[in-house]
């Protein structure tokens, strides 16, 4: 191949990445309304850099051997090559298990960490799932509730099981979910940071995402974030509302 | 079709038999009533056996064993496609036929839901429809996937290409496609019992309460695997023992390693599905508790057996793709295939790491959290050996000189560009950070869909393309082959690339209904599958055409150097008149003084 068509060849390359790293940037997310999803998005962006140059490599390549194409027609003569090199392979299995292991520590291991973040928790919340609704309850002040009402900027334990199928905890806003599963208590930390509602905005739904029958798609529930007053006082609310002797 | 119709006899009196027969006289002698699946469930092995012998076994095998004369099963012309036929090429086209007629069953059913989709709220099908509709077409797809490339072009192409007059185990490779006839009945008769809604993977609990369709899902999954555990072990013997001399390891075809390390897979990973699979049944009919967690069951263990499986099939399905990916583009790049031995290694990498990796599957299930760095670790792992095909592919490209016909399309442009995206979008989908918000999430729906159907589905057609000349003797249409390639290849993308966005944006998967705020993306996509369909449709319909009216093709239309483009077009039944001599690397375009193969003169004396 001539000298030009390879610097031709890597220019492309280079413009290529460059512009999926730059378009790495752009704000193509739903709201991210909790700590969780700051991380998840980071990761996302992060894991979009590192792509580019690999797609813009493949891209390239493709340009390069259409652009020399020999049409259609009869088979052409065959291609005269010399013969490998051998370090041309070893380089790419080095490059290649080089960038995987790059991306098990970051974002990987890395974002496993900071996705986790404190095990402790300031408020807990129990969500029971039953073939196709949610029950909600506070156990620390005896609440029960079909929305999901959350304190910004506090971070909320739910505790999550299910009374019949699978069944999964999904706020796309939080970017995180865990499955329901029967005769297992699962475990989901979150940190919601903005005040939001799901009848504003529908990444702040809660919506179950694992198939579990006829009504499975529309098994969702109210969620509000609130300030941590209007938290307190709804709370209040509620638990003057119950009616005395229930459970 | 009189030994179809024998078999459906005999099968249809094995299930009144086996299933009402048993239970009135278990009835009579005292014992309990039979639920309706117990009775299906009970009468099918009956069934499947009365089929089997009705179809060819009892004539062609069985009779035999007992010392009875074998009686010939076969029938002259097309009729030998619908009898008991041991010829691995005739085995060949009944795998592609039946499958690609199959794909185009199921892929009327995505037309459907993505009709019920392309508007909130509920327009065509009520909710238990669409799960039902959801769930067949999961099921009849996965089948597709595991089949289509390797049971079809397999079957046709590994013997010539390896120099072989047929298949190490011809009478099990018959058995191997006659038990598929049953899956399909099974899973077009399940609707009649009410279906099952669970997709393909059958996550207990829900499979365990649902209608009794779930158990003949069971049962033709079983079924299915059975077959797809003979035919792995065929090709590993077949390769391993049958190839012509000369034919090394190192001279063999890549589409040949490529299903030699996908049969691997499939003989060793398909009965942890089965087992999956009849512990659910079991639970369902004679109060097991394997899953059943009020009974000290675990959910949870189901998915672990049944992704220890269906990981390992998605490499059973793409593995043989990235064979017939690198295969077509050697041979039009017409250039030898670049760094040959490092995409060998990159097969067996994967089929080395593939069953470590199941439970990136489940990041989500509640399963410990101390196994997602591992599970992590693992998959991203795998794409270091997928690199390495990556790598023949483009270095063929960069070093050879195209000619860009329609296989070349499909496999170069189509197949890299899709396999890319899905590769890339795998990562996303592997790291946990990122995972915990794309898992069942319309994401990974088209991550998927870009591997299986943007990566094998293309590989296939590029496939159906290049062997079309063999396989009918006649040549397919040349400009309206590439342009159902770019038809294809736009409407796909227009289709699938969008759902990226629908996931990240919160619409998960297997859902008829969704938030209205999705609307407009999701009518595009809608609009985009039906375009997609129709070219799908038109490229079948072309090929079809051509199958029976296009010009004769001479025997190696592609001036090709492996094996199976030295015999006639389309091959004679015992394909070489005497074994070929291999004396040298399978793809020497460029390389004076080198060859592949020297062939026998016919009737020669080697």
């Amino acid at each position: 191949m001539p000298l030009t068509d390879r610097w031709l060849a890597l220019g492309l390359w280079v413009v290529l990445s460059a512009a999926g790293i730059a378009a790495a940037r752009i704000d193509f997310f739903p709201p991210a309304g909790a700590r969780e999803a700051q991380v998840a998005d980071a990761a996302f962006r992060l894991l979009m850099r590192l792509a580019a140059p690999v797609f813009a490599l493949v891209v390239t390549v493709l340009v390069v051997a259409l652009a020399r194409r020999r049409g259609h027609g009869d088979p052409p003569p065959d291609a005269v090559v010399g013969p490998e090199h051998p370090a041309v392979p070893r380089a790419w299995f080095g490059l290649t298990a080089a960038l995987a292991a790059y991306v098990i520590y970051n974002p990987g291991l890395v974002g496993i960490h900071e996705m986790r973040g404190d095990p402790q928790a300031d408020v807990v919340v129990r969500v029971d799932a039953t073939s196709w609704y949610w029950e909600v309850t506070y156990p620390e002040s005896g609440v029960r509730s079909r929305e999901v009402v959350l304190p910004a900027g506090r971070r909320v334990r739910v505790e999550i099981t299910s009374r019949d199928v699978l069944h999964s905890f999904w706020i796309p806003a939080f970017r995180t979910k865990v499955d329901a599963v029967p005769g297992l208590r699962t475990v989901l930390l979150v940190t919601p940071t903005t005040v939001a509602t799901s009848e504003t905005h529908h990444a702040y739904r809660l919506q179950c995402a694992e198939l579990c029958g006829t009504g499975h798609d529309t098994m969702r529930a109210t969620v509000r974030v609130v300030d941590e007053a209007t938290f307190r006082r709804w709370l209040q609310e509620q638990r003057r509302t119950a009616r005395p002797g229930r459970p | 079709m009189r030994f179809v119709l024998r078999g459906l006899t005999w099968g249809a009196l094995g299930y009144l038999g086996g299933g009402p027969g048993l239970a009135a006289l278990v009835r009579w002698l005292g014992g309990p009533a039979w639920r309706l699946e117990t009775v299906l469930t009970v009468g099918y092995p009956f069934a499947l056996a009365g089929w089997l012998a009705g179809i060819g076994l009892w004539d062609a095998w069985a009779r035999g064993w007992f010392g009875l004369a074998v009686r010939p099963v076969h029938a002259p012309g097309w009729r030998r496609y619908f009898t008991f036929c041991t010829d691995h090429k005739v085995i060949g086209l009944q795998y592609l036929v039946t499958f690609v007629g199959l794909f185009l069953l199921a892929g009327a059913m995505a037309l459907l839901m993505r009709v019920e989709l392309a508007w909130p709220g509920r327009s065509v099908v009520g909710p238990a429809a669409f799960n039902q509709i959801m769930s067949l077409h999961g099921i009849v797809m996965i089948a597709v996937a595991v089949a289509v490339v390797l049971g079809g072009l397999g079957n046709y192409l590994v013997p010539l290409m390896i120099g072989a007059p047929d298949m190490a185990f011809p009478r099990v490779n018959a058995l191997s496609y006659w038990l598929v006839p049953p899956v399909a009945l099974l899973l077009l008769g399940a609707q009649l019992v009410g279906g099952f809604n669970t997709g393909w993977t059958a996550y207990p609990p829900l499979s365990e309460i649902n209608p009794a369709g779930q158990a003949l899902f069971i049962l033709a999954v079983v079924t299915f695997g059975l077959s797809s555990i003979l035919g792995g072990i065929n090709f590993v013997v077949t390769i391993a023992r049958l190839r012509a001399p000369g034919m090394t390891w190192g001279r063999l075809p890549i589409f040949v390693w490529s299903v030699f390390a996908a049969s691997l897979l499939s003989f060793t990973f398909t009965q942890y599905l089965a087992a999956a699979l009849l512990m659910v049944l079991l639970d369902r009919q004679v109060g097991m508790a394997f899953f059943h967690f009020a009974r000290q069951g675990t959910p949870l263990l189901y998915q672990h057996v049944f992704w220890f499986y269906s990981h390992p099939a998605v490499y059973i399905m793409i593995l043989p793709a990235f064979g017939v990916a690198l295969e077509v583009i050697a041979h039009s790049a017409r250039t030898p295939l670049y760094a040959y031995r490092w995409a060998v290694g990159g097969f067996l990498g994967i089929v080395g790491l593939s069953p470590l990796v199941w439970a990136h599957h489940m990041f989500t299930s509640g399963m410990r959290e101390g196994l997602h760095a591992p599970f992590l670790v693992t998959t991203e792992a795998i794409s270091v050996p997928t690199g390495l095909v990556f790598l023949s592919a483009l270095g063929t490209l960069w070093r050879g000189r195209l000619w860009l016909r329609t296989p070349m399309l499909f496999a170069g442009v189509g197949f890299l560009w899709n396999f890319l995206i899905g590769g890339l979008t795998g990562i996303f989908n592997a790291d946990v950070a990122t995972d915990l918000h794309l898992h069942d999430t319309y994401f990974v729906v088209s991550h998927f869909h870009y591997t299986i159907v943007g990566g094998e589905i293309f590989a296939l057609f590029a496939a159906l393309y290049y062997w079309f000349p063999k396989l009918t003797g006649r040549m397919y249409h040349e400009r309206l082959g590439r342009l159902h390639f770019w038809w294809i290849f736009l409407a796909y993308n227009a289709t699938f690339l969008p759902m990226f966005w629908l996931g990240l944006h919160g619409m998960n998967r297997r859902i008829g209904d969704y938030p209205p705020a999705l609307a407009g993306v999701n009518l595009f996509v809608s609009v985009a599958a039906f375009l997609l369909g129709a070219g799908v449709l038109a490229a079948v319909a072309s090929l079809g055409q051509a199958w029976v009216r296009g010009q004769r093709a001479a025997a190696n239309p592609w001036q090709a150097t492996t094996l199976e483009w030295q015999v006639p077009s389309p091959p004679p039944e015992h394909n070489f008149p005497a074994p070929p001599q291999v004396v040298g690397p399978p793809y020497p375009y460029g390389q004076p003084g080198l060859r592949h193969a020297v062939m026998p003169a016919a009737g020669g004396d080697r």
